[in-house]
């Protein structure tokens, strides 16, 4: 009797946690958990029938996290929504993505685009300065402000090897030629740290244990509207931008449900709400966050991802070198 | 069921065997085959070949030679740190007459009984610059400056005060047996107090002050939660985060390089064992039977000062962690027009969070059950019988519960990772090797209690019972059973606390969809959330401090001991 109850309790365990529904997909992204949340809740307005189930870390344990997945046999991903092109290339080089060639992209910019429709930019993000409004007195205007030993030494940047917008921020500030890795080499010197992500950031700079920080614009402007004693800068160089694409993976067993949550992603809906979320929207006339300078407007540093892509491990080791791993 | 009598004996014994197997197979399913992957993981060739080559480059690489020695640094300044208070709170107890000696032992316990995220997310909030406690003090750091936890220094202080009650409940058990005799004479003739308790008492009860501070030992190097929160930010590396940071970093077919850390892990934890084992039977004096010491001096200026000690130690970081997710924002001041309850709103609407209460308490709930269900015939069996099966049994299942939590997980992925033979499918990504990894590494605190009032229960009942023909169903049912019940109830109680604010296992084990609590705070967190991660912590404190109520309340019915904080 006992051993019975206790055989059928196990067997019975076991199979409730192997029952998923059928039009369930897997997301795996870098997107903060709480906005992923307000996500769903509002494509599921839209498509009730399909069921989201959410993965989420930093760009680069996601990327570690299905390249493991791939290499036991195969991931319980169908979507991938990370923030930088790099990683997505990359994806798209081993031939892990689909192309969804009848993607609703009409009126986007093509320059957000894959060539090959394989994966799409779904807003765009751009990397600043953050600094804390109670410690510091005169808002920095460029970038060469944070070299100054009193900025430097009291500065938090996010870590490319955590972040995917990291990556394309120092790939594409070392690509400048009044910058290049000497800025970074200059930073380490004067004692400039490197935290996680981008939330190690905003943490960091509120908290006021660190003064300045280097970070994607809308984490600092959200912490800004909610109350914290910081503000966001967008330095007069330029800033680096990524587009957080989205793409269906090849080895999903739900395609047609992976595909609508994209074209979802590329909807006036789904753009509303992340203006309202504090990104730039990519569709033509969704009006974008208040506050924000226009994106037309704004001075964006020029970026070449080929070569970006081609050193991706040598920045990687590089940056690690100076901040520490 | 009847049966007849001349069939009895040998279908009975059959009846045991199969038990056995049964319980042979479970404890192999769920125990030994992972830690045994876990070894012959380590011990792989290297890529070259060699024997145990493997072992021998992940052993010489700067990153875990790095992570040994602050594992090794924290945690002997921890240890330090958690016996100095845990001798001296325990003597104190022990030897003061006090007024309010139960609310204080249970106050003393709470760093033990409170997660340990949670306790490492509340002394970040009372050490920070925005310290909502020190800064009106004027005793908060300076803006400008990080967070002085974030060091090997502040890892060990909080890991410290953490286990502090390892040690002071192993003091306090030897303070209670302290015979009056010896006592009186030494004050007969004439000796100081103080020198009392440092000559005399302090030698007596010495081999336990060192079986707690081994206690803590072990503690110690396999506590994840404090310094993945401290450590991490502060770029002190230990064993524990760097296994964590390559299986995150390089995912799941990373388990078999690290499998090396994990057993340098476990090595460390058996010898700290092996050592208490000689420092309870081998050095222990031994001490003439007589009427326990009872104190009889007050001392209420002592009883005073104890009370802000203990209050430090234990509410006033947990005030500060209340006070932060009542704020809007991090960096915000706390004040009466600033307090609001969004945090608390906002992650009760998460849907994400709600997911991760409603999986811990899943885990928890049956884990406990199916615990109770293999503990209760397990006790039975091993009773009287000297089967060698079941004593090795009985050593296997004590074993992930005293190794780190990470070797156990790791173990598990290493074990679950393929597909399983006949059913054809992997665990790693369901809720089912949380399952497994709960009920692997919590078995023990239901097998001990039950073990404990399986002894005192009276042999000749189930004598009578077999005698009589009773089957094996109705002698434990029926005659074992209601003895136990009790001890058993108190152990699924301990296994549920600790169970639904598991980290250790579960950050290396969840999946989308399968997140639990301790992963939810720790997640928003690093996401930069901290005031969102407080509210999830407060809440889940809340939660536990409940069921130790709801504990004590029916406690009186349990066997000595099982509750730590019931005297």
């Amino acid at each position: 009797m006992f051993f019975r109850t206790l055989v059928a309790t196990t067997i019975l365990a076991g199979l409730a946690f192997q029952a998923a529904a059928a039009d369930t997909i897997t997301v795996y992204t870098s997107q903060p958990q709480d906005q992923m949340t307000k996500v769903i809740e509002a494509f599921n307005a839209d498509h009730p029938e399909i069921k989201i189930e959410l993965f989420r870390s930093g760009t680069t344990e996601v990327m570690a996290k299905l390249q493991a997945e791939y290499a036991a046999g195969n991931s319980p991903a169908d979507v991938i929504l990370i923030a930088d092109t790099v990683a997505m290339t990359q994806l798209k080089n081993d031939d892990r993505l689909l192309a969804f060639t009848d993607a609703p992209v009409a009126g986007i910019n093509p320059a957000f685009i894959d060539a090959d429709k394989t994966f799409f930019g779904t807003k765009v993000i751009t990397t600043g300065i953050i600094y804390n409004t109670n410690l510091v007195k005169t808002a920095p205007k460029s970038w060469n402000d944070l070299l100054a030993a009193d900025a430097a030494k009291s500065l938090i940047m996010p870590s490319p090897l955590y972040s995917g917008a990291a990556v394309i921020h120092v790939g594409t500030v070392s690509q400048q030629p009044e910058f290049g890795w000497a800025y970074y080499e200059k930073l380490a010197e004067a004692g400039a740290v490197a935290g996680q992500g981008n939330g190690t950031v905003v943490e960091a700079v509120a908290r006021g244990e660190k003064a300045y920080g280097i970070i994607i614009e809308y984490m600092a402007l959200n912490a800004k509207k909610k109350g914290s004693p910081v503000d966001f800068v967008f330095p007069a160089e330029g800033v680096s931008s990524i587009t957080q694409p989205v793409a269906v993976l090849k080895g999903s067993d739900q395609v047609e449900a992976a595909k609508t949550f994209v074209a979802w992603q590329l909807s006036k809906a789904a753009q509303v709400q992340a203006a309202a979320q504090g990104y730039f929207p990519i569709l033509p006339g969704v009006a974008q966050p208040e506050g924000y300078p226009a994106l037309t407007t704004l001075k964006i540093l020029p970026a070449d991802s080929d070569a970006m892509l081609k050193a991706d491990k040598e920045t990687k080791e590089k940056f690690a070198e100076l901040f520490g791993g | 069921m009847i049966r007849r009598p001349v069939m009895g004996r040998p279908h009975r014994l059959g009846g045991e065997h199969l038990l056995v197997s049964l319980l042979v197979l479970y404890v192999s399913f769920t125990t030994l085959w992972p830690l045994a992957r876990l070894f012959s993981a380590a011990f792989q060739p290297g890529e070259d070949g060699t024997p145990l080559g493997l072992m021998l480059t992940t052993l010489a690489s700067r990153s875990a030679l790095r992570a040994l020695s602050g594992t090794l640094q924290t945690a002997l300044l921890s240890v330090a740190v958690s016996t100095v208070i845990g001798v001296a709170l325990a003597f104190a107890v022990s030897l003061l007459k006090l007024r309010t000696r139960a609310a204080l032992t249970f106050l003393i316990l709470i760093p033990l009984i409170v997660p340990s995220q949670t306790m490492a997310l509340a002394w970040i909030e009372l050490f920070g610059a925005q310290s909502p406690i020190l800064k009106p003090l004027g005793l908060a750091p300076p803006p400008g400056s990080t967070n002085p936890l974030y060091s090997t220094g502040g890892i060990a202080l909080v890991m410290g005060i953490e286990h502090m009650p390892l040690v002071f409940i192993a003091v306090r058990a030897a303070l209670r047996a302290l015979p009056a005799d010896l006592v009186e004479a030494a004050r007969i003739l004439g000796i100081s107090p103080g020198r009392i308790g440092l000559g005399i008492v302090l030698p007596i009860v010495m081999p336990s002050v060192l079986a707690g501070s081994l206690i803590a030992f072990t503690a110690a190097i396999g506590n994840f939660g404090v310094p993945a929160l401290l450590g991490i930010p502060g770029r002190i590396s230990v064993l524990t985060t760097l296994i964590y940071q390559r299986l995150n970093g390089f995912g799941p077919a990373a388990a078999g390089q690290v499998a090396t850390l994990a057993l340098v892990l476990a090595a460390m934890a058996a010898l700290a064992i092996v050592l208490r084992n000689i420092a309870t039977t081998r050095i222990a004096v031994p001490l003439p039977a007589g009427t326990p010491f009872v104190p009889t001096r007050r001392a209420p200026v002592f009883e005073f000062l104890l009370w802000i000690v203990v209050l430090i130690l234990s509410l006033v970081p947990l005030a500060a962690l209340t006070m932060t997710a009542l704020l809007p924002a991090i960096g915000v001041a706390f004040g009466p027009d600033t307090i609001s309850l969004d945090q608390f709103r906002a992650v009760l609407d998460n849907p994400t969070v709600r997911r991760a209460f409603a999986n811990s308490l899943l885990l928890a709930v049956i884990t406990a059950a199916i615990s109770m269900l293999v503990a209760v015939p397990l006790a039975f069996l091993s009773q009287r019988r000297t089967n060698p099966v079941l004593r090795l049994l009985d050593f296997v299942i004590e074993g992930p519960w005293v190794v780190p939590g990470t070797v156990v997980a790791l173990g598990m992925i290493l074990a679950f990772l393929k597909p399983l033979p006949l059913i054809g499918l992997s665990l790693y990504g369901t809720m089912a090797i949380l399952v497994i990894a709960y009920l692997s590494r919590f078995l023990p605190l239901v097998l001990r209690p039950v073990a404990a009032a399986a002894q005192s229960a009276d042999p000749a009942l189930d004598e009578a019972a077999r005698i009589t023909g009773a089957g094996l169903n109705r002698r434990i049912l029926s005659i074992f059973l209601p003895g136990v019940l009790p001890a058993a109830a108190a152990g699924a109680i301990l296994v549920v606390m600790t169970a639904l604010n598991e980290l250790t296992l579960s950050t290396l084990l969840w999946s989308s969809g399968k997140e639990t609590i301790g992963v939810m705070i720790f997640a928003l967190q690093y996401e930069g959330n901290s005031t969102g991660a407080a509210a999830v912590a407060v809440l889940s404190t809340l939660l536990v401090l409940s069921l130790a109520g709801g504990a004590t309340l029916i406690g009186s019915s349990m066997p000595k001991g099982t509750l730590p904080w019931l005297e």
